[in-house]
């Protein structure tokens, strides 16, 4: 049926320009006309405020009320032209085919069913192609070029010419990367792993799994929060201040622990070289609740002929566990591995709220802000540096890319079996 | 390995984990001096802290000879919460005494004088005992101005919810950065749901050209890093912007109030960003989900004539509420906790700034108020805490969905 090829793509391109002209017209006259909205909540919380005698400015209450409803229409808005999308475009594709069609049934139904699925994939793919695909080819493209658009490869010279800048900066980060690389990842599998067997033998293991798993609902920057009370110095320097001395004035337990004194008052997370542990450590505390219940699932589906089988034979619990059990779930460790491994190369949030313009501490990700903020002196091209940093991240992923594509790929096949 | 053995390195563990919570909420609820001076372990048991006292009011002017007065009362004088109770151990007195190397001249001391000595106070003999007791004595009758000493305290513990307080109804920073967090969290969960449950459906069960690899490439783009994307997204949303500006020039009177100016960096901006970086998650685990949903399903509603779009509102989403339930956490849970994307595509208006911003922020200025740094973190964690315990199945079967294959 070649000849339908022109109809379809005739009334693709028509659905396709009725909805980019219609869909932003609908969404702008919804504002319009839910505008008032946002007068009646501002009444509304001038009206708490007064009832209940807040203590804030009663602009403040305005202004924040104001925001609340502006949210509330966007999110039906949102919604609603979502749905438009879906049944105008639904309505255009039945209504064209039959026109189109002449009254041939099985060509209308031909028709559809042709444009159907592209209907449907339509907005995710034009999302992702605006959000993800092109921005990251015009960041290559950026990285190549000065600030008026010349072609060079000057922004990465921090690779090659020690006097470039960020040359000390990358090779930070590229050492540290490296640590965190390698070190978070196992650490959050042999603890996951721990974890996982030993919560399974205990009674009391569904608990001890729940506390485990909580902090991955929690944001990197609470976490760090969270483990500066473990690792900072003392609150106030051991001067009369305004309550005077205090004798016990470490407020970080794992400094105290280390018994330092009032003098050392340096957070741990900042030392020199070893701070970098400590602000993995927290990474690690978030992350192998992640590889726990991973674990503890896959080590729940190891057939139980294997184990029986190991059992005759006399295996010890260890054996048990490194000989059989392991290099059954093995599949799993990889694709648990190969997610931290991604989730370490993109890390920002805990080197960034801790210890944010520390050369000692960069990762890339860091590194890209820090260009993007302290780095104005390198003349006008920080931008551009900016993507060639960006660019140097999305380098360390792409194995990782690869491999997965590929399990994807292969999972998708059994999938379909 | 024995039983025991197994008990206890599974609660060691177990303590290491939860120690820090139980730190950040003892802080939040200690005093401003407690928690800046001393260690949040020590909150539970008597322990030596400094507090500063005024022996007596300015305007109580009148000449005595003998004053009695009490430490505690004059710290908890008007105070409400954080009372100070306990056992006086020592003052730090300061102040010049006659020099004994040089006749006739003073010198400045530093002394910690306990329960009982007597300390010289202006002239005066002032003497205190553990109970926080004092008398001042002079030879005659004067009106000495008040004088602030320094004292060590073994205080008992006492918590309290000031702190809580103040970072919510006497800051705005800290409602703020709540309503924002919602205003942001809730359509950029609700939106990508919505894109990707049609994509889902179309890669699932509907056949059309090049759809295998465009799935793989779709998938592919999860481990992108979001930081490739920033400053193209951004240019883009300039220009958006600065073209909505000059439409809201043309179509109101904007001009009149200088308003037309419609920002770059918004809310808006942030929706859409997240529900783009959000979609390819989205589109593997609805896709994974609906596919395995009994496809005889499909065929007797296609022989009934059902369209595909009536096969997706009346049969798929309801089929498929434990895989949206799923993503929905893990979008939740992302965007609230997003401290980047935040960064760079949201609006760096102090009063719209998210949560993970503001607490990042208020690691500095906090720095000396950790009891307001922490009762903040607290309120930030509530939130996706509560949305991960009551929906903790959901999430757990969307990581195995993800790793562990007919998990």
């Amino acid at each position: 049926m070649g000849s339908n090829r022109p109809v379809i793509a005739g009334n693709g391109l028509a659905i396709f320009f009725t909805v980019v002209f219609v869909l932003p017209i609908c969404g702008i006259l919804a504002y319009v006309i839910t505008s008032p909205l946002d007068g009646w909540m501002v009444q509304f919380g001038t009206w708490l405020h007064e009832t209940n005698n807040w203590s804030f400015s009663t602009f403040d209450t305005q202004e924040r009320f104001a925001k609340i409803g502006f949210a509330i229409r966007s999110i039906f808005i949102a919604v609603g032209i979502s749905f438009l999308y879906f049944w105008l475009s639904n309505w255009l594709n039945q209504g064209l085919a039959r026109v189109s069609s002449r009254g041939s049934a099985g060509r209308e139904a031909y028709i559809i069913e042709a444009l159907q699925p592209w209907i449907f994939v339509g907005p995710a793919l034009v999302l992702l192609i605006l959000f993800l695909f092109v921005p990251a080819f015009s960041t290559l493209s950026l990285s190549f070029q000065e600030a008026d658009g010349a072609r060079t490869v000057r922004n990465y010279a921090f690779l090659w010419d020690s006097s470039a800048l960020g040359y000390v900066q990358f090779r930070y980060a590229m050492r540290n990367s490296l640590m965190w690389l390698v070190l978070v990842p196992t650490v959050c599998i042999s603890l996951g792993l721990l974890i996982a067997v030993l919560a399974d033998s205990v009674r009391w293991g569904i608990v001890a799994k729940t506390l485990i798993f909580v902090p991955m609902a929690i944001s990197f920057v609470g976490a760090a929060v969270i483990w500066r009370n473990i690792f900072a110095g003392g609150g106030i320097q051991p001067q009369e201040a305004i309550n005077g001395l205090t004798p016990s004035y470490q407020i970080g337990l794992l400094k105290a622990l280390l018994g330092h004194t009032a003098a050392y008052n340096e957070p741990l997370y900042s030392l020199k070289f070893w701070g970098n542990f400590f602000l993995m450590w927290i990474l690690v505390w978030v992350q192998t609740g992640f590889a726990m219940v991973i674990f503890s699932a896959a080590l729940r589906g190891v057939p139980e002929d294997t184990i029986e089988a190991a059992k005759i034979d006399g295996a010890n619990p260890f054996q048990m566990f490194f000989r059989v059990k392991l290099p059954q779930i093995y599949s799993t460790v990889v694709v648990v591995w190969t997610t931290l491994v991604i989730l370490v190369l993109k890390m920002f949030d805990i080197p960034y709220a801790l210890s944010a313009n520390d050369d000692d501490k960069l990762l890339l990700a860091t590194m890209m802000e820090n260009a993007r903020n302290n780095w104005s002196v390198g003349g006008d091209n920080v931008e551009n540096l900016f993507a060639a940093i960006a660019v140097m991240l999305m380098l360390t992923v792409i194995p990782n890319m690869i491999f997965n594509a590929r399990r994807i790929r292969r999972e998708q096949r059994e999938l379909e079996h | 390995m024995t039983r025991a053995f197994k008990h206890i390195v599974l609660a060691l563990i177990v303590v290491i984990w939860v120690l820090p919570f139980v730190a950040l909420v003892t802080t939040s609820l200690r005093s401003e001096t407690a928690s800046k001076t001393s260690g949040f372990w020590t909150a539970f048991t008597p322990t030596e802290l400094g507090h500063r006292f005024g022996t007596h009011d300015r305007d109580q002017s009148e000449p005595f000879v003998t004053m009695s007065g009490n430490i505690f009362e004059r710290l908890n004088g008007d105070r409400e919460s954080f009372q100070v109770s306990g056992d006086v151990s020592s003052i730090l007195f300061k102040g010049r005494i006659p020099d004994p190397d040089k006749p006739g001249k003073t010198k400045l001391i530093k002394q910690l004088i306990y329960a009982g000595e007597v300390m010289d106070v202006r002239g005066g003999e002032f003497v205190f005992q553990s109970s926080g007791d004092f008398t001042w004595t002079f030879p005659e009758a004067t009106a000495p101005k008040p004088k602030n000493l320094d004292a060590f305290i073994k205080q008992n513990p006492v918590f309290g919810t000031d702190a809580y307080i103040e970072v919510l109804f006497e800051n705005e920073n800290v409602p703020n950065a709540l309503i924002s967090s919602f205003i942001v969290t809730i359509p950029a969960t609700i939106i990508p749901i919505t894109i990707a449950a049609f994509a889902a459906y179309a890669f699932a069960w509907m056949r059309f050209p090049g759809r295998d690899w465009l799935f793989v490439i779709v998938v592919s783009l999860m481990v992108v890093p979001t930081q490739l994307a920033f400053l193209p997204v951004l240019q883009g949303f300039s220009g958006i912007a600065s073209w909505a500006t000059a439409l809201n020039a043309w179509m109101t009177d904007c001009e009149a109030t200088n308003t037309c100016r419609v920002a770059s960096k918004s809310f808006a901006s942030l929706w859409v960003t997240h529900t783009a970086f959000g979609l390819p998650l989205a589109i593997y685990l609805l896709r994974n989900y609906i596919v395995g949903l009994p496809k005889e399903l499909l065929e007797s509603a296609r022989i009934d004539g059902a369209s595909h779009l009536k096969i997706f509102t009346r049969l798929i989403i309801p089929l498929s509420v434990p895989a949206l339930a799923s993503f929905s956490i893990f979008q939740f849970l992302w965007v609230w906790n997003d401290l980047i994307v935040a960064l760079y595509i949201g609006s760096a208006d102090s009063a719209d700034l998210v949560f993970p911003i503001r607490l990042q922020k208020q690691l500095g200025t906090f720095k000396d108020q950790l009891h307001l740094l922490n009762a903040s973190a607290v309120i930030s964690i509530i939130v996706p805490v509560i949305v991960f315990l009551s929906m903790q199945r959901y999430f757990i079967r969307g990581l195995l969905a993800g790793s562990v294959k007919g998990g």
